[in-house]
């Protein structure tokens, strides 16, 4: 932790300063859009921050050394046919389907048929260069994106392929979700990924995004590098879910923030069943009072996984609700994190806030690091919080037995049963019984 | 159908039973009778499987094999069925899939398709009815805030949907109400035949007026201590269990 480590992210610097020169070479004009000049920005104030360690607070039990070490590229994107998609679709029809593979749009495995005229879905590159979108999304990416002192969202920024540009007007209602698919393969190089997502909710609006993470190929590695950004007008609606399950050596880093604005609602869930290394940063800004926030979370690890969840409430405003619960389970080697901080401020009366993180740890060198906080500066609030980190009920077991369930069966069963609380909360029948299949064969795995 | 010879257990270093014999045949419904403590329980649980109690001498065969060799799932899938004093509650497991898993578990043990979903729902409203339980129990989680009489209905439905060779019922009565009482020696009552075993481990006498039993035991410190038809239960009644503690207390010493 020491010089050594400072050293080695200096050379990771250097790798992704080539990686840039190289990217922008390629280019072919397209280095004087917009897009590029953020890509640039970015660059530059890469150079500037430092990436995290463990010496950091807020990452004190993940390190970023085996991610970084790798020297990753940016490779063509190869061609897929229709069929290799059909594992990971949701619905039919009705859901409007995005798919990129390695970070690469990919229009004809896409599909818009179901996108009503009001709702814009395009290339955040495009909607730069959109007069009516421009100024929304300059302002934006300057005033947050590239204000942000993390060294993974600029690093996003800087390698950005498209992103993703998603508005949907005041007073509409979008029932079906928008699925995006993102594709995986092993690649030469490991691939770096940086799928970037700016939402933006009119007042009164209601949409719902999966993120569907995967891999074609078992042992791909590569680094998804997200960074996605909602912003609810008033009494908005927003459920954004992440399914995620990449390959078991690839990497993965979410950084996720909404901003909630008057009555506004966002629901946040993450199904985290794949990657060698896994940490979500996951924000909420409640931006005037009458909000709700759900942030919901389920992590499965096997092996050597590691799965980290850093959460984040900013309660500023009177009068707003927030709901957290995050559960997992633990087996093997393998470590899981919860790192969840509820912040009321002096003036977030009558705010109620709940948290809860319950783990299941069920083998000798699992294990799992939980630190639920609640900063408190109001005085007429309701706010709980709470940790459990145990083992499966014998007692349990043994009902099921008797009853002639197998071993596996009964412990499979109550391990799910286990997860059901957090599962029941995804509102898409369709989503829920995805999640709820994508589970079980994570735990026939 | 069983066969308990010279069985010793212990939990917890403690010796609990002392050596019991007991001789089950097919068709024939034994009650064990006995103050607390004296390990009607406990024989129960170490008939099922429960990893607690140490068994430390003696022998039990069922349907000519041995029991204490087979896991607790084995057990279940052979024909024994434990219907639990205090039924745990497992909030997540669905009513509805918990007793499908049951069923076609069964099924598959014997080599039979699963049952497709509409005859299934049929096998389970009937039984159901049977338990007098409403079919809106079937959404909900298993045991999770049932009553203390839904629970024992609970396990009776279970056995029902099992159709064991010996169900054991260990204190099934206790705490029931008179309604709930009938329900449950109802369904035992209904599950009576010449090829299933019953052994009704109680604390009351009330329960064997709606299940007439063949034999009962009296059960104390560890062993059966005497052995009669229905009869002995009235004694029982009557008398309290102070005189089998008089009578047999001093030479267990």
């Amino acid at each position: 932790m020491s010089a050594e480590t400072q050293d080695r992210y200096i050379e990771t610097k250097a790798q992704l300063s080539r990686l840039f020169q190289s990217v922008e070479a390629s280019l072919n004009g397209e280095s004087s859009h917009p897009f590029h000049a953020f890509r640039r920005q970015a660059m530059d104030k890469l150079q500037d921050l430092s990436f995290p360690t463990r010496r950091d607070e807020d990452w004190k039990y993940t390190s970023l050394n085996r991610l970084l070490v790798n020297e990753y590229g940016h490779q063509a994107a190869p061609k897929l046919e229709e069929g290799q998609l059909a594992p990971f679709v949701i619905g039919g029809e009705e859901v409007i389907q995005l798919v990129f593979v390695n970070g690469t749009w990919n229009k004809e495995l896409s599909r818009l048929s179901a996108k009503p005229d009001f709702l814009v879905v395009m290339e955040l590159k495009h909607a730069l260069a959109d007069p009516q979108y421009k100024t929304l999304i300059e302002a934006e990416w300057t005033q947050w994106a590239l204000a942000s002192d993390s060294a993974l969202v600029a690093m996003n920024m800087a390698f950005a392929q498209s992103g993703l540009f998603v508005h949907i007007p005041a007073n509409k209602v979008l029932e079906n979700p928008i699925h995006c698919i993102h594709i995986h393969t092993k690649t030469d190089k490991p691939q770096l990924t940086s799928p970037q997502m700016f939402v933006v909710a009119g007042k009164s609006s209601q949409l719902t995004v999966v993120d569907s993470f995967v891999s074609l190929d078992a042992d791909a590695v590569y680094f998804s590098n997200i960074v996605n950004r909602f912003v609810l007008e008033p009494n908005a609606v927003v459920y954004h879910y992440k399914l995620q399950n990449e390959a078991l050596e690839a990497f993965q880093i979410n950084h996720t923030e909404a901003l909630v604005k008057r009555d506004g609602n966002f629901s946040s869930f993450v199904l985290d069943l794949g990657g060698r290394i896994v940490r979500n940063n996951i924000s909420a800004f409640l931006g005037d009072s009458g909000t709700h926030t759900n942030l919901f979370g389920v992590y499965l690890g096997k092996g050597e996984q590691h799965i980290d969840s850093q959460t984040f409430i900013d309660h500023a405003f009177p009068h707003c609700t927030s709901n957290e619960l995050y559960k997992g389970i633990l087996t093997d080697r393998a470590n899981g994190v919860f790192n969840g901080k509820v912040m009321v401020h002096k003036d977030a009366q009558k705010t109620n806030a709940y948290q809860q993180n319950s783990s299941l740890v069920l083998s000798e060198r699992a294990q799992m690091d939980t630190k639920p906080q609640l900063e408190i500066f109001a005085d007429d609030v309701r706010c709980s919080h709470g940790a459990t980190i145990g083992q499966l009920d014998e007692s349990s077991v043994f009902y099921l037995k008797s009853r002639g369930f197998n071993d596996e069966q009964a412990r499979s069963m109550l391990q799910h049963a286990f997860l059901i609380e957090v599962l029941e909360h995804i509102h898409l029948d369709e989503v829920r019984e995805k999640a709820e299949a994508l589970v079980f064969a994570k735990f026939d795995s | 159908m069983l066969s308990i010879q010279n069985l010793h257990a212990n939990i917890d270093d403690k010796q609990i039973l002392k050596g019991i014999n007991l001789e089950i045949k097919a068709g024939e419904v034994h009650a064990i009778m006995g103050p607390n403590g004296s390990g009607k329980s406990t024989l129960a649980n170490v008939l099922a499987g429960r990893e607690e109690y140490e068994v430390t001498e003696g022998s039990v065969t069922f349907m000519g094999k041995d029991l204490l060799d087979m896991e607790v799932d084995e057990r279940s899938l052979a024909g024994l069925f434990l219907a639990f004093q205090y039924p745990v509650e497992i909030p997540g497991v669905s009513m509805s899939n918990f007793l499908k898993t049951i069923v076609n578990n069964r099924r598959t043990a014997k080599g039979l398709e699963e049952l497709k979903a509409p005859e299934m729902l049929k096998l389970l409203r009937e039984k159901i009815d049977l338990v007098d339980m409403d079919h809106g129990m079937l959404k909900r989680f298993l045991n999770e805030g049932f009553s203390g009489g839904e629970k024992k209905r609970n396990e009776m439905l279970q056995m029902a949907l099992m159709e064991p060779k010996l169900a054991i019922l260990d204190e099934t009565d206790s705490g029931l109400d008179i309604d709930a009482l009938r329900i449950v020696a109802d369904a035992v009552n209904k599950l009576r035949s010449k090829d299933r075993s019953f052994l009704i481990v109680t604390h009351y006498q009330r329960l064997l007026n709606y299940i007439v039993p063949d034999f009962i035991h009296v059960l104390y410190n560890g062993r059966i201590v005497k052995s009669g038809t229905k009869d002995l239960a009235f004694e029982l009644e009557e008398r309290g269990y102070d005189w089998v503690k008089e009578e047999f207390g001093a030479a267990s010493v």
